[in-house]
């Protein structure tokens, strides 16, 4: 479907995009195409696509661990990260953009600061903090760490600058304090924002492996990131059974991104333009 | 009589600020002491947990000696999570400590009830209480209208008062941390000694006594047949006995056979009596069970620097309120602001600020896991780490690794030129394009390491296909590490392009038609504009890619475990195992200070770099 305006060269751009997108997505297409091989035809022939499509695949390496539990953990954690960064990003974001304060710009300097320093820096000081107060393999240790987002804050703190400061002056004038203009004011107008950053949080929380795998001991406590890499090392050899559970864990990634793509892309460029 | 009402003010400034500052002191104070008896305590019931190991030693002897209650629980399942045993604080309930005696049959915790001599501070309710005491009060300020009520200071004072208990409450901790140090560095010298003499034929106990250790006593046992059947056994089982490890092993000669003989590190009863004279000299075939205490009477030093810390701390934030305090409005203003800030800056101060010192202090010291002493080391961390070669094999790994960065950022600027002006294609193509970057990192490594399997998977199988040697990609040194930084730009690439479809989008049409018009050819136009053009956004993707890069974990722990032959031995994945497989995390948090400085000098260089580039421009 040549466009009109991308001049003469659209076929040969066309067939080094398509082309591009067949190796991006090619390794995806094979873990779809092995998890529903057999065992057998995983090792012996070199087939592409299944002889008979072996749907009990899905079912037998699911139920091989307990994945729902994994999915459950998860879906609490994620969820648990995504409530508190944004309500401590809005507020932040807000202070940063709105209020008037002594040491505000120098204050918001060091929290970008902290942006440079390497999560693991702060790894085993967290995980002795969790460890003292007896939070190991449960949902407070797991999730506490997780509540704030400088990113977070930073991205809210730029789209409250760049809303019209007219509402909020008329609620000020018609006796509003701080708090009310934050919340029926500022918060609403901010919806995109807040979208955006829900997204990259949740993202980000479903995709965390390193401190999951620190903090939780128990099967029941495992997020889908370590239940996978457990599920690896117990299945070395299974290959259908892991790129089931791997398009398992691929799968609702893929479809929040079909439906929110013009967040995330809104999100990044919010990101390179500084 | 504005200026005298505002010397009024200073002076009742200074007053609570002097009021607050002596009552910290005191807190300070109570807390160390308090702490002193908790830890002794402590120390004994892992003694106990010892001593059990020993055999003839009866509850009796144990609970003489550490002049508190001893019993034994038998372990238990946690009916909550089967196979899981109970946790010991379930055991010794509030106040107690309690340890596992593992080869007595069946296997039983120690607990051990002290008479009460510490309490333990109420950590949790303090540190809720600050950020709601600081909302209620800038809530309390922002609502008053403009000349200050006299609520101002009492409001202010509670405030302060919630913060020196949180002050207290930390310094009371790092003088539990110091005192232990303290105790382990007698106990090793102690032990020194005793082993000296006993080496030398002379008197153990008393070489002990007069290297500092009041309480040495030495007890003479009987060996082989009575009491020590398994000398070698009880003698490792002392030695790896938690909570022991301060107290080295060492073996006496008797009888032509070797025995391993334990030293036991023992806490003081609390009134100490005059020490016990010892038996003579020992006999060829005596063994030594040397038991050792040291008085814990050595002043904290540690709260008194916290105190003078935290009397800094104070001082300046009644100096920062005190001009705000004039102006009314402008303090309900900063209060009202703070108010906001309070949820973030209380997690970034306790997850992340916070956690940075403790790091920094961490790698200060020996720092292991299981043993509770940690011996202040200086920089003696960062030395061996200087010497170490793995480690720095690891960070050579970890720069190798992050040059996959520009080859993904030329790859993915190809891209966006090529999408560019068509929304239609991108929007198609966006799907493939990001998926990799924002899907779970362990199924991509998983699914990787299965198509770069060396006898069955599809890339060899291609490659045989059209009549090429299949390549070990994940198996052999040489080609691990490029095969991981091929996986890793195949991720970000869909980020990046994304990046800078919006840096293209940002340069003016204009400029290309002007330099059509001059006749430019298309690699003139890319070079003298669209470059330039991108600068700031090239920068930012590469800083952003390099630091993510830097921290690669995921990969290499699915993939190839740093293998083979520590080829993909990455740092983070160092520190991981140093920390988390060795229990090292003293070296562990020295080695992410030294990962930290290399990040940092990294981006500096490259804002540098940007800067220079942006002021000749």
């Amino acid at each position: 479907m040549p466009d009109p305006r991308a001049g003469m060269k659209t076929p040969a751009r066309i067939g080094l995009l398509v082309a591009a997108c067949l190796i991006m997505a090619a390794p995806f297409l094979w873990m779809a195409t092995t998890s529903l091989m057999s065992q057998l035809e995983v090792f012996s022939s070199g087939r592409l696509l299944p002889e008979n499509p072996l749907w009990s695949n899905y079912p037998d390496a699911l139920t091989a661990q307990p994945f729902a539990r994994y999915f459950l953990n998860s879906l609490v954690f994620a969820a648990a990260v995504v409530a508190g960064q944004v309500a401590t990003a809005t507020t932040a974001g807000y202070a940063f953009a709105r209020l008037d304060f002594p040491g505000r710009d120098r204050l918001f300097m060091l929290f970008l600061a902290t942006m440079m320093v390497p999560a693991v820096i702060i790894l085993i000081p967290r995980f002795l903090m969790i460890d003292a107060l007896g939070w190991i393999d449960s949902y407070q240790g797991l999730i506490s760490t997780e509540l704030v987002s400088v990113w977070g804050i930073f991205l809210m703190r730029q789209y409250f600058r760049t809303l019209p400061h007219e509402l909020e002056d008329a609620a000020r004038v018609d006796g509003a304090g701080p708090l009310r203009i934050f919340w029926s004011v500022g918060l609403p107008l901010a919806k995109p924002a807040v979208a955006t950053l829900a997204l990259f949080a949740f993202i980000d929380a479903w995709k965390n492996f390193l401190w999951p795998l620190l903090v939780t001991r128990s099967m029941e406590m495992r997020v889908v990131e370590v239940g996978i890499a457990a599920f690896h090392s117990t299945y070395e050899i299974n290959w259908p059974y892991q790129m089931a559970a791997g398009v398992v864990a691929v799968l609702p990634i893929a479809l929040l991104f079909l439906f929110t793509q013009r967040y995330f892309v809104r999100g990044i460029q919010l990101e390179g333009i500084r | 009589m504005r200026g005298r009402g505002k010397d009024a003010a200073v002076r009742g400034w200074a007053a609570a600020a002097f009021a607050a500052g002596a009552g910290m002191t005191v807190m300070v104070a109570v807390g160390a002491v308090g702490g002193v008896g908790d830890r002794a305590t402590e120390n004994g019931a892992r003694v106990a947990a010892a001593l059990y190991e020993v055999q003839g030693v009866t509850d009796s002897d144990v609970a003489r000696l550490l002049d508190g209650r001893v019993e034994m629980v038998p372990v238990r399942e946690d009916p909550a999570a089967p196979g899981d045993r109970i946790r010991r604080e379930e055991v010794a309930g509030p106040g107690a400590y309690a340890y596992e005696a593992g080869s007595l049959e069946p296997s039983a915790w120690i607990s051990v009830t002290p008479d009460n001599r510490g309490r333990g501070w109420p950590w949790i309710p303090t540190i809720l209480a600050l950020p709601g005491l600081l909302l209620i009060s800038a809530w309390a300020l922002a609502r008053h209208p403009s000349p200050p009520p006299p609520r101002y200071p009492a409001t202010i004072a509670l405030l302060s008062a919630t913060l020196l208990a949180l002050v207290a409450a930390t310094a009371r901790q790092w003088s539990h941390a110091e005192l232990e140090d303290l105790g382990a560095a007698h106990l090793a010298r102690g032990l020194r000694a005793a082993e000296i003499a006993l080496a030398a034929g002379a008197d153990p106990g008393s070489a002990a006594r007069a290297a500092g250790l009041p309480w040495a006593t030495v007890t003479s046992l009987d060996t082989p047949d009575q009491l020590w059947t398994m000398p070698r056994e009880v003698g490792a089982a002392i030695a790896s006995t938690p909570g022991l490890r301060t107290a080295p092993t060492y073996t006496v000669e008797a009888g032509g056979a070797t025995y391993y003989g334990g030293s036991i590190a023992l806490a003081p009863p609390t009134t100490p009596g005059p020490p016990t004279p010892d038996g003579p000299a020992s006999a060829p075939d005596t063994l030594h069970l040397v038991f050792l205490g040291y008085e814990e009477t050595a002043s904290p030093t540690v709260p008194l620097a916290a105190s003078a810390l935290a009397s800094a701390l104070l001082v300046s934030l009644v100096l920062f309120l005190l001009p705000l305090s004039a102006r009314p409005r402008s303090l309900r203003r900063t209060l009202a602001a703070w108010g906001f800030l309070a949820p973030a800056a209380f997690l970034l101060i306790v997850f992340t600020f916070g956690p940075l010192l403790f790091s920094l202090w961490i790698s200060l010291h020996e720092w292991h896991l299981v043993d509770p002493a940690h011996p202040f080391t200086g920089l003696a961390n960062y030395r061996d780490l200087l010497a170490d070669g793995s480690w720095w094999s690891a960070i050579r790994n970890t720069a190798v690794f992050t040059l996959h960065v520009p080859l993904a950022m030329a790859v993915a600027l190809a891209l966006a030129l090529l999408t560019r002006g068509s929304r239609r294609a991108v929007r198609w193509a966006r799907l493939a394009l990001f998926l990799p970057g924002i899907t779970s990192v362990v199924a991509i490594a998983v699914v990787w390491k299965w198509l770069l399997n060396d006898g069955y998977g599809l890339v060899n199988r291609a490659l045989e296909g059209v009549g090429l040697d299949s390549v070990p990609w994940l198996t052999s040194p040489d080609t691990a590490l490029a095969s991981l930084m091929m996986i890793s730009a195949w991720m970000v690439v869909g980020y990046q392009m994304v990046v800078f479809q919006a840096g293209l989008a940002a340069i003016p049409r204009d400029w290309y038609d002007a330099a059509r018009v001059d006749g430019a050819g298309p690699l003139q136009r890319f070079r003298h504009i669209t470059l330039p053009g991108l600068r700031h956004t090239l920068f930012f993707v590469l800083v952003t890619s390099v630091i993510g890069s830097f921290q690669v974990f995921g990969l290499v722990y699915v993939m190839t475990e740093g293998g083979p032959l520590g080829a993909t031995d990455v740092a983070v994945y160092h520190i991981y195992r140093e920390a988390w497989e060795f229990l090292r995390f003293g070296n562990a948090a020295a080695m992410s200070w030294i990962l930290f400085a290399v990040v940092f000098a990294a981006t500096w260089l490259h804002f540098r770099f940007l800067e220079g580039k942006s002021a000749h421009a």
